[in-house]
């Protein structure tokens, strides 16, 4: 005798069981008189349960009559669904942070290949004096190449900062849709 | 025009869509269609019709009030009976204990005096059981038992895992075996 299945009888009752499980659970029964005990049991208790039937109510069309009585005279889900929108500057935000950081590299790309061609050909160029190292071309790129981890790490952070509020919103308006707690 | 399973011939999502545009005739098409298995939801919540059909009103106006937050890709059936689950709570809640439940007839046209008596008693006895079940194993039940919903439909409908769903029902069940052993037996 293969051990009961009573733990999948309740899923094999309403419909819920895979094939396979199905049919293991189908061949058990075949043999087992206390397993179908119990699946006799839970369809008796269905059948009790369905036999209160629900009691003549309203008819639909008037019912729905009534319902549109009630409503509100503007529907009021485009207005909230407005107000759960994030407004389009955020939305603008990763695109603001791409284009900071394509034109900063771009920046000192031109600055880094300048003082390059600076030191190896002439005197520093007058722009870049005062703000920039002078010390030589080592330094002047190692001062580059940190500035631009440094700028690199700035919109890291702003971008995750920018994710994580807007999954934290889209998580927010998905549960707030489906559960009726809130509505 | 519904199958089985309650699914339509011209699809929940057209008057969905035309409804979140404010198409009030496509939200009045919905509300016909859902109107017996939402007052039918209330009515096992609360067990009283006029603070049932109260309810599912009250929850059809809601439902018209959050329809542009409904996600399409959840079932529209599971959206709706949570928040017709909520308003008979709602309901029940302002009116009255839920250990008191309607009395009203049940009778069956085709049973005598003695039957629908007997037949009354049997429906009170279980509704009065139902309503003695908490209500988080009230709810699962009757969405399992009554609006015959998948354990995914209820676990998105009530945003519990579908492993909660079987557990709950599971408890549900064993309640009423006991409470209601004697109806069990006769038949």
């Amino acid at each position: 005798m293969n051990p009961h299945v009573i733990e999948w009888l309740a899923a094999y009752h309403d419909g819920e069981l895979p094939s396979g499980r199905r049919q293991q659970v189908e061949e058990h029964l075949k043999d087992c008189q206390t397993c179908r005990a119990e699946l006799d049991a839970l369809q008796g208790l269905s059948s009790l349960l369905k036999a209160d039937p629900l009691p003549a109510h309203t008819p639909p069309e008037r019912f729905a009559a009534q319902v549109q009585l009630r409503l509100p005279r503007a529907s009021l889900s485009h207005a909230r669904q407005k107000e759960g929108r994030l407004p389009r500057w955020v939305l603008g935000v990763p695109l603001a942070l791409i284009g900071v950081w394509a034109f900063m590299q771009a920046a000192l790309w031109v600055t880094s290949a300048t003082l390059t061609a600076d030191q190896l050909f002439g005197s520093q160029a007058a722009l870049f004096n005062g703000w920039l190292p002078t010390g030589g071309l080592f330094e002047t790129n190692a001062s580059l190449f940190l500035f631009n981890i440094v700028l690199l790490v700035v919109i890291t952070v702003l971008w995750s900062a920018w994710m994580a509020l807007w999954l934290a919103w889209e998580k927010n308006k998905n549960q707030s849709s489906l559960k009726g707690s809130v509505i | 025009m519904t199958s089985p399973h309650g699914t339509f011939e011209i699809d929940d999502r057209d008057l969905i869509a035309r409804a979140q545009q404010g198409d009030r005739q496509a939200f009045t098409e919905l509300v016909t269609r859902h109107q017996a298995g939402v007052v039918s939801l209330a009515y096992r919540m609360c067990g009283d019709l006029r603070l049932a059909e109260d309810a599912a009103q009250d929850a059809f106006v809601r439902v018209w009030q959050n329809l542009n937050s409904y996600k399409p890709q959840y079932a529209f059936r599971s959206w709706l009976y949570r928040i017709a689950a909520n308003a008979a709570l709602d309901a029940l809640r302002r009116e009255r204990p839920a250990a008191e439940i309607d009395q009203g007839s049940l009778a069956d046209p085709a049973a005598g005096p003695e039957g629908t008596v007997e037949q009354d008693q049997r429906a009170a006895q279980v509704r009065r059981a139902i309503a003695q079940l908490s209500e988080p194993l009230r709810m699962v039940l009757i969405l399992r038992e009554y609006q015959e919903l998948t354990y995914q439909e209820i676990a998105d409908a009530l945003d519990i895992p579908v492993g909660t769903v079987m557990s709950r029902l599971n408890s549900a069940r064993a309640l009423l075996r006991k409470e209601l052993l004697v109806l069990l037996e006769e038949t």
